[in-house]
């Protein structure tokens, strides 16, 4: 396989383009020797115009891809590519002509072939400077393009490629048909050379440069332009080669465009500062609005703040007055003024009118403006902007300047505008930061909720004696309720359920706590009273001084048919008994889990047990059952629960606790959220 | 909502308490008991005849200075408390461990 090498388009190009203005120069030197030797050479005119169109295409396409090759050039770097085209092609004309002069009236001066070399060295020139500068004028004319002017400009494309092969129609004479296409190119010319949208973007340096880059190719163009026409009015030229529609059109486009920037760049001058300040504004505008990120503080806006507003108001000098956690006023960001002379201004402005109208407290602060004389030398005026923050007022922008009415309607309104921009960051900023502390918070109440969840049972242990249901709701996202079963013997079951006091993660945590307890007490197979006795002693070391758990403990035996239970400050539980088909809560002395933390706790423990019938229902509950609310304040009450139980005795487990739910919240209406945790156990006995 | 009032007597002061109590709110209670414990104040009457719920928070609150106030002694009464309030500290146990009373005469005696 030949492997075929890249070909590179601008070497390649600008080697075709040498080679096609070698062979023109042999072709025409052949004619020419031809013509003046009175031989028929045998080469048609038209060979030189086909190379002619070749030259200009190659040196088109050698142009085009090394200037969009370096994409990145500004403005002034293309105006000063063309400049430097121009002053090499105008270089060594005028150096040709130096040579001619030397050479007088000698007969050297007067050789045909010698003078036709040298014309096509000129041409060569030319047509590279006129058609680096197009290309360069076509970067400069479609920035910011519209369609339109794409549209207009791939036209006039299309009208100068046909404007190359015009030389087949009127062979090198300036007809009238020359004259049209030379109109209609200029026309062209003009109304491209409006679009000159590049020129504000220039400083006021990059103006004054450019505009000597411009009187160059300006002087280039019109200097070339004038050989070219003393060349074609020689006698000794012989083919014509520069009077070329092409070539004049592209003269035409050159020179208007060139003279259009010149004149635009040269008259914007004065107005120049005014574009670039406006620039800076919309930028400050900009820093202002993405200034701060997370991790970033507030300082760095209120710094870029004065910039900004200090700027665009020329003023001399500038501070902030901000409030600080505590609600005193600190000074910031001082800027050309020294520390006593603010505190001398502030006070002095603030005794004035109509500074002193302003009051920290006043809603509205946001949209006021405040202006006016202050004679503290050499201050003259002052400005004052307040800083509001969702409707507080957390600081103040102070100007000053040395000249009496110093701000403008035009500096006040986009000094507002930076100052609402400024507050509008930090607000968002201190959002920001609050909502990423409360989503941390909720992420870790949710690991909370999670290690909480997981410590209520998710199987209740029972025989063939009883049927067991249980369910707990926390109002937090963690809750404090606690129910389990453990078998201790065969035939043995405890049942335990807990309330701990308080809400969140410290009950969630108490409550694991109180689980520990349960099941390190539970395998000694305790009696009722002595758990709670033994729990006692042991939450009073680990729980906090307020806090507390309420519980009641069970032991159901389904040998005896017994239950043996304790309280601890735990709501009473209800009791449905089958053979005299009422309800009754188990009345029993008892004291929560921590209230008392010595052995006086002991003598508070009770205990009983009495025996159970099939068709006996116990009900444990925690006080978020009893005390859910409805509107009017009522709560749902013992009495109410006594009633749902009895008239569901005959449902299962499962079914009561729906029951008893579905109860609860028809008492407390639809619109009611229960405000703590609640949690059930049913127990069912066959 | 929660309203405390604390009225200073010649020997002891009342601590009013109005509305509810609850986790939110618990830490007032224990500042305002703080407070009076700071001042050195020997005899406090808590009047709850305004207070409607109190949660376990709350009682917490009361609780945790029991012993305090037994070392130290100072005399806490509650008086006028609501059937349905005071069924709340006969459940835990507290009337056992507090000094109770149902109107402000009766409580002005234990002091």
């Amino acid at each position: 396989m030949i492997k075929i090498p890249n070909p590179n388009i601008g070497k390649v190009s600008l080697l075709v383009a040498i080679l096609t203005w070698l062979a023109l120069l042999f072709v025409d030197i052949t004619r020419i020797f031809g013509i003046v030797n009175q031989m028929e050479s045998g080469v048609m005119p038209e060979v030189s115009f086909i190379l002619e169109i070749i030259f200009f295409i190659t040196v088109y396409i050698f142009y085009n891809y090394n200037i969009s090759r370096n994409e990145d050039n500004d403005f002034l770097n293309l105006i000063w590519r063309g400049a430097s085209t121009g002053l090499v092609a105008s270089g060594v004309s005028i150096f040709i002509g130096l040579f001619y002069t030397m050479l007088g009236d000698s007969k050297l001066a007067s050789d045909i072939l010698l003078k036709n070399f040298f014309y096509h060295v000129t041409f060569a020139l030319i047509t590279l400077f006129l058609i680096s500068c197009s290309l360069l004028w076509k970067h400069l004319i479609l920035y910011q393009r519209t369609k339109n002017i794409v549209k207009q400009w791939q036209l006039f494309e299309i009208l100068l490629m046909v404007s190359m092969f015009f030389i087949f129609f009127n062979k090198n004479s300036l007809d009238y048909s020359f004259l049209f296409g030379l109109v209609i190119i200029t026309i062209f010319s003009i109304s491209l050379s409006i679009n000159l949208k590049w020129i504000p973007y220039l400083t006021f340096k990059e103006k004054w440069k450019s505009i000597l880059f411009l009187v160059i190719i300006l002087f280039s163009v019109t200097y070339l332009f004038g050989q070219v026409l003393t060349y074609s009015e020689s006698d000794l030229i012989i083919v014509n080669l520069t009077d070329n529609l092409f070539l004049i059109g592209l003269f035409t486009f050159v020179f208007f465009y060139t003279l259009f920037s010149f004149l635009v760049t040269l008259f914007n001058l004065p107005t120049s500062s005014v574009f670039e300040q406006k620039l800076i504004e919309a930028i400050n505008f900009q820093r202002l609005s993405q200034s701060i990120k997370p991790g970033q503080n507030e300082n760095q806006v209120l710094d870029i703040l004065i910039d900004s507003s200090m700027s665009a108001a020329y003023a001399d000098a500038g501070w902030l007055e901000v409030k600080d956690q505590e609600d005193q006023t600190i000074f910031l960001h001082e800027r050309f003024i020294e520390k006593d002379t603010t505190f001398q201004l502030y006070r002095h402005i603030n005794a004035m009118k109509p500074f002193s109208n302003f009051d920290w407290d006043k809603s509205g602060n946001e949209n006021k403006v405040f202006q006016g004389k202050i004679d503290l030398a050499p201050y003259k005026s002052a400005l004052v902007i307040p800083l509001v923050i969702n409707q507080n007022t957390m600081g103040r922008l102070y100007l000053v300047k040395e000249v009496k009415d110093g701000f403008n309607k035009e500096m006040i309104n986009i000094i507002s505008t930076f100052v609402g921009q400024a507050c509008i960051s930090v607000e968002n900023y201190r959002l920001l930061n609050e909502a990423i502390k409360n989503e941390r918070y909720k992420e870790e109440l949710k690991i909370a909720q999670r290690v909480q969840r997981s410590l209520l049972p998710k199987e209740l242990h029972r025989d063939e004696s009883f049927d067991i249901a249980a369910f707990s709701v926390a109002a937090d996202e963690v809750g404090g309720d606690y129910y389990e079963t453990y078998p201790i013997g065969p035939r043995k079951f405890a049942v335990i359920i807990g309330d701990v006091s308080g809400k969140g993660t410290s009950a969630a945590f108490n409550m694991s706590q109180m689980k520990g307890i349960f099941h390190s007490l539970v395998q000694l197979s305790p009696s009722p009273s002595e758990f709670i006795k033994k729990a006692n002693v042991a939450l009073g070391l680990c729980l906090e001084k307020n806090h507390f758990i309420t519980s009641s403990f069970y032991i159901i035996d389904t040998e005896l048919k017994t239950v043996t239970y304790s309280r601890a400050g735990h709501c009473p539980t209800l009791y449905f008994s089958h053979s005299t088909q009422e309800c009754e809560y188990l009345s029993i002395d008892g004291m929560g889990l921590g209230i008392l933390r010595n052995s006086m706790f002991d003598k508070y423990v009770h205990e009983k047990t009495f025996n159970f019938e099939a068709g006996d229902a116990m009900l444990l509950f925690t006080d978020g059952v009893i005390e859910a609310k409805n509107e009017a304040g009522t709560e749902f009450g013992y009495e109410r629960l006594k009633m749902v139980l009895k008239s569901n005795c005959n449902l299962s487990p499962s079914q009561i606790h729906e029951k008893i739910i579905e109860e609860v919240y028809n008492f407390i209406g639809k619109n009611v959220v229960i405000d703590d945790d609640y949690s059930m156990v049913v127990i069912k006995f066959q | 909502m929660l309203e405390i009032k604390t009225i200073k007597e010649e020997k002891y002061s009342i601590l009013q308490l109005e509305g509810e109590v609850d986790a939110s709110n618990s830490v007032e209670l224990d500042s305002s008991i703080q407070q009076l414990l700071e001042a050195g104040e020997t005899g406090i009457l808590v009047d709850a005849s305004s207070l409607e719920y109190i949660s376990s928070a709350g009682l917490g609150v009361f609780m945790s200075y029991l012993e305090d106030f037994h070392e130290k002694n100072i005399k806490m009464v509650i008086f006028g408390l609501k059937e349905k309030v005071y069924q709340v500290f006969v459940i835990l146990g507290l009337d056992k461990l507090m000094n109770i009373k149902n109107t402000k005469e009766e409580a002005l005696e234990e002091i």
